[in-house]
């Protein structure tokens, strides 16, 4: 029994272990080895001069931990917005039926076919019309255009699988839609409410396009932005920093993903089975 | 219970059901659809960069589909959206189905095999340029040293090499997404189905067969979809690794158009490179509105 | 009065404190009086640029601002973006008529939104005039004969050179560096044998994949476009160059048609690569990073070709001031006070080399020959000619450098074993496309 769970599970675990952690592996190596390692050394997977150079370099010498605080604040916030948006909008589609809901889902899974890279320009305009540019929150509403559309459909397919007899039974009691969609529906849905805040937050978290052309002061850069600024000058790469950097970035939301992959699992088994 | 009358109308499910879409509406009309809409109208003008143009008709489409390097990025596009999108389908749904069942260290494994999906794109395709480099790829060395080759690879210096070195790079980032959708579909199916299956005799290929993939095919879609757009408008990673090199053999429409439109300052052929895609996307989107309205 | 403040600055310098000319702040004020440019009451200025490619630049660059608002009051915030991400805010800034008052832009930039711009005559003359002219390269890049203005500023450029080891270049027979071409491709067959492989970017790097092939072609006699901007990519001279490149891609270390920017750098400091062309950059970080090898690198002037003309393109850099803009009196000012003896001269001294100003009077600085390995960038101006030569630079020129055609057809012939004449053909049709739509 232990050997076959071995072989089915332990052994492929090992294959995607390799290859979605390689790139990490090599983000460490890269944060802890001195800077002429890097370009020789008689094994690459080693470090045979360990040095904190490069953490305590992008620490003190950037604005890191301002650039952490401005991305943490906008993908919390946009994360908010977007699934609570979704979520109301779900619920409205899937059991409002109210007229012309087809269209609307139609519509906003057509809402991805520019992409960013061009439509920053036509979108830019509206911001200075609405005089956001420059200001951090409103990275916050522009994320809720690519995070709402997918995040509605995700929950659109969770909320259908909720059994009607739930808020049949609720509206038997006397129960408002508006109670439903709070009382009954909300807290069966938080699995659901966290796969789209999961997808939310790291689409957020990613993003540098619109971070890059819509904020220009220093302080409202994001990390992506304010590391590529700061660590690559020219044609030289401050590797070490760079990698530190992309590390401590992902190193928080390990911990979170940590505890609410699990809460996310249990809370999902319960909830679709009864 | 007694309810005041404004609340009652609110209850009804037409009122309601705006109210509800509202703030969607709002966001999606006004920061999403009303500039898309600016970047079809662009498309099918004559603008540069500061300079608004005329209205010149399908022209700009007619110029791009005459151009080779746009054919040659329309067919990377696709050939680049298909392969990822199949890699990650197929190591994803694996993924899930190891991640779901018990064993231990299953939430470490969980919350780890996400990273690649967490990590700023940016930063992590520049380690990607590292591994793939000509000379220090760490990747070269350990096949080295395993005999398994002989020299390194020029992972990015040949056209068929870059092509599929960034496919890999997109299923690596993207495989998570796919594997915990996945685990989602997967942990909403009842296990009573397959305590059943079991009863009748069904092996486990049958009841993946016959109750996991039906059951799935819905997460499938969506998943499908989404990431296909994704991919398709893939923009960071390639930017980043090859800057649609060597030779424009990774050339996509989101490269080619920010070259032309940005860059170049041709806004409006950019801006047709952009959108012509659309059409691909709009059929996709049709597959997956009936296949969800099926249900 | 300009001379006087020049030669104060040059003694300082040469007395090796830089920061000392902070002790100009009298002269600075008067020269501000003598300025034809008065701020507007109450103006403010936002200025956007690249970030530095040596944190120096950016550290005294900042500093001088600070003094440019000790004199005249006037508040100015700098932002700053990885080099390749000014060119799409530019972008922006054109096309929503809105962004900071001033940008540095890269290329052809401000020619691709002219009349966004404002008339930059005035101080473009004013300090050609003070300080010793522009080289032909900066007028080309910043004078639009279309609409006969000045539509930007000169700043500068990060210029390339040859850098090789000299001990290798030595052991392969050459203890100087070759002057033309074919003593360089001597020079890279030695290197090859004996395991130093030189290394030119044949992959879609911005910087080091344009500047060695361009360099070629032009060397070669080979050019984009005939000064009507017709097509002439397709000649003998070109079909020359191209030959010459195969026989130096045989002795390239291998892939270099998957090189970006940084991958020159790095093999020539690993040790792998014996040759290449670059900014100053690998020696500066030698410098610090790489003593063991440091002393042993070497720069040279690019060599030269048949057309017996020295020929290099370089990343040019020019400061653009939009029509939007409340304060263009106070932008013009703020580029005159940084571009003025005083500040430039510290500026240009602490970068070591990094940034060639497009001014000829900082060429007389006392860095460019505090070392002999910087001088050869002190020179690249002098070569350099613009890109889409022999046409003219605009919407064109800048397009067929961001899609790479030059770098491509050379790729094409090098390392995708394309016949040369079709290379060229295709270089030439797409060329053509680009040309007829702008």
């Amino acid at each position: 029994m232990a050997r076959r769970s071995a072989l089915r599970i332990y052994l492929p675990l090992a294959f995607y272990g390799v290859f979605l952690m390689l790139p990490f592996l090599w983000m460490i190596l890269t944060t802890f080895k001195a800077r002429e390692e890097l370009l020789n050394t008689p094994n690459p997977f080693w470090i045979f001069h360990p040095t904190f150079e490069h953490v305590v370099g992008l620490l003190t010498t950037t604005a890191y931990l301002q650039w952490f605080a401005n991305t943490l604040f906008v993908s919390v916030a946009s994360t908010i917005l977007s699934v609570f948006v979704s979520y109301i909008t779900a619920y409205a589609i899937i059991r409002l039926r109210f007229p012309g809901w087809q269209t609307v889902s139609t519509a906003i899974f057509l809402a991805y076919i520019v992409p960013p890279a061009i439509l920053f320009i036509p979108l830019a305009t509206i911001i200075i019309q609405l005089h956001w540019f420059d200001k951090l929150w409103a990275l916050v509403p522009i994320y809720a255009t690519f995070l709402v559309p997918f995040c509605t459909w995700l929950l659109i397919g969770f909320l259908k699988n909720i059994p009607r007899e739930l808020e049949e039974a609720a509206r038997v009691d006397g129960a408002s839609n508006l109670a439903i969609l709070w009382r009954i529906i909300f807290p069966i849905a938080v699995p659901g409410l966290i796969s789209a805040a999961i997808f939310s937050f790291t689409l957020s978290w990613n993003e540098y396009l619109y971070a890059l052309v819509y904020m220009s002061s220093s302080g409202n850069k994001t990390v992506a932005v304010g590391m590529t600024t700061e660590l690559i000058r020219g044609d030289v790469f401050q590797w070490g920093q760079l990698m530190a950097g992309a590390l401590i970035g992902v190193l928080p939301a390990v911990l979170v993903y940590f505890f609410f992959v699990e809460y996310y699992v249990a809370g999902m088994s319960g909830s679709v089975k009864e | 219970m007694q309810r005041s009358p404004l609340l009652a109308r609110l209850d009804s499910p037409r009122v309601l059901g705006y109210v509800l879409i509202a703030p969607a509406a709002i966001i999606l009309i006004g920061l999403l659809a009303y500039p898309l809409l600016l970047g079809v109208w662009l498309s099918l003008t004559s603008a540069t960069l500061g300079n608004p143009g005329t209205f010149v008709g399908l022209q700009n489409y007619a110029t791009i589909f005459a151009d080779p390097t746009f054919r040659g990025a329309a067919f990377y596009s696709g050939f680049y959206t298909f392969f990822a999108e199949a890699g990650k389908l197929v190591l994803g749904l694996a993924l899930a189905l190891i991640l779901n069942r018990p064993f231990r260290g299953q939430r470490a494994a969980r919350a780890l095999m996400l990273l690649p999906w967490v990590a700023p794109t940016v930063l992590s395709a520049l380690a990607w340029l590292w591994l793939l480099d000509p000379q220090f790829s760490a990747l070269s060395w350990l096949l080295i040293r395993l005999h398994l080759i002989k020299s390194n690879i020029d992972f990015l210096g040949h056209a068929w090499n870059a092509r599929w070195a960034l496919i890999v790079v997109n299923i690596w980032r993207g495989l998570p997404y796919f594997a915990i959708g996945y685990l989602a579909g997967l942990q909403s199916i009842s296990k009573d189905l397959y305590e059943a299956a079991a009863i009748d005799g069904a092996s486990g290929w049958q009841a993946f067969r016959r109750i996991t993939w039906p059951l799935l095919m819905p997460i499938t879609t969506i998943l499908v979809a989404f990431s296909s757009i994704f991919t398709l408008t893939d923009f960071q990673l390639i930017w980043t690794i090859t800057r649609g090199g060597p030779t424009d053999a990774t050339q996509v429409f989101t490269t080619l158009a920010y070259q032309r439109a940005i860059t170049g300052g041709q806004l409006g052929e950019g801006a047709a490179i952009a959108v012509s895609p659309i059409v691909l996307m709009v059929i996709l989107a049709f597959f997956v509105v009936r296949s969800v309205r099926e249900r | 009065m300009h001379d006087l403040d020049r030669r104060r600055f040059l003694a300082l310098s040469a007395a090796g404190i830089g920061a000392a000319a902070t002790a100009g702040l009298p002269a600075v004020a008067s020269a501000a009086d003598a300025s034809p440019f008065k701020p507007e009451k109450g103006a403010t200025l936002q200025l956007l640029r690249w970030t530095g490619f040596v944190k120096n630049d950016d550290i005294i660059w900042a500093e001088n601002t600070k003094k440019f608002t000790a004199a005249t009051g006037v508040p100015v915030q700098i932002q700053s973006l990885s080099w390749p991400d000014v060119t799409p805010k530019a972008a922006l800034a054109a096309q929503v008529g809105s962004g900071p008052d001033i940008i540095m832009g890269w290329n052809d930039d401000p020619f691709v939104y002219p009349d966004k711009l404002v008339d930059m005559t005035d101080l473009a003359e004013y300090m050609g005039k003070n300080h010793g002219g522009y080289y032909d390269a900066a007028r080309s890049y910043c004078y639009d004969p279309d609409v006969k203005r000045w539509v930007s500023f000169p700043i500068g450029v990060t210029g390339n050179s040859l850098v090789y080891r000299k001990s290798w270049a030595k052991d392969a027979g050459f203890a100087e560096f070759p002057k033309d071409l074919d003593g360089m491709l001597k020079l890279a067959r030695g290197l090859k044998k004996a395991g130093h492989p030189c290394g030119f970017s044949l992959g879609h790097a911005v910087g080091d994949a344009n500047s060695w092939t361009h360099w070629v072609l032009w060397s070669f006699g080979g050019k984009q476009a005939n000064p009507d901007n017709s097509i002439a990519i397709n000649s003998p001279e070109t079909a020359n160059a191209l030959e010459y490149a195969k026989a130096l891609y045989e002795t390239m270390i291998e892939g270099v048609s998957g090189w970006l920017d940084p991958s020159n750098n790095q093999a020539f400091l690993a040790g792998q690569c014996g040759l290449t062309m670059n900014g100053i950059s690998i020696w500066y970080v030698a410098k610090d990073q790489f003593p063991a090898i440091y002393p042993d690198i070497a720069h040279a002037v690019p060599s030269y070709g048949p057309s017996k003309q020295r020929t290099t393109l370089n990343n040019f850099s020019s400061a653009f001031i939009f029509k939007y803009s409340k304060y263009p009196q106070a932008a013009k000012e703020y580029l005159r006070f940084m571009l003025d003896s005083a500040q430039a001269g510290e500026w240009v001294t602490g970068m070591r080399g990094y940034v060639t100003p497009a001014l000829k009077q900082y060429g007389d600085l006392p860095v460019w020959t505090s070392d002999p390995q910087i001088t050869p960038y002190r020179d690249v101006l002098l070569s350099a000619k613009f890109d889409g030569f022999n046409g003219r630079p605009g919407k064109p020129a800048a397009q067929a450098l961001d899609e790479f055609v030059v770098v491509d057809m050379f790729a094409d012939a090098c390392v995708n074993k394309m016949a040369v004449k079709d290379a060229m053909r295709k270089a030439e049709t797409r060329l053509s496309a680009i040309y007829k739509r702008a």
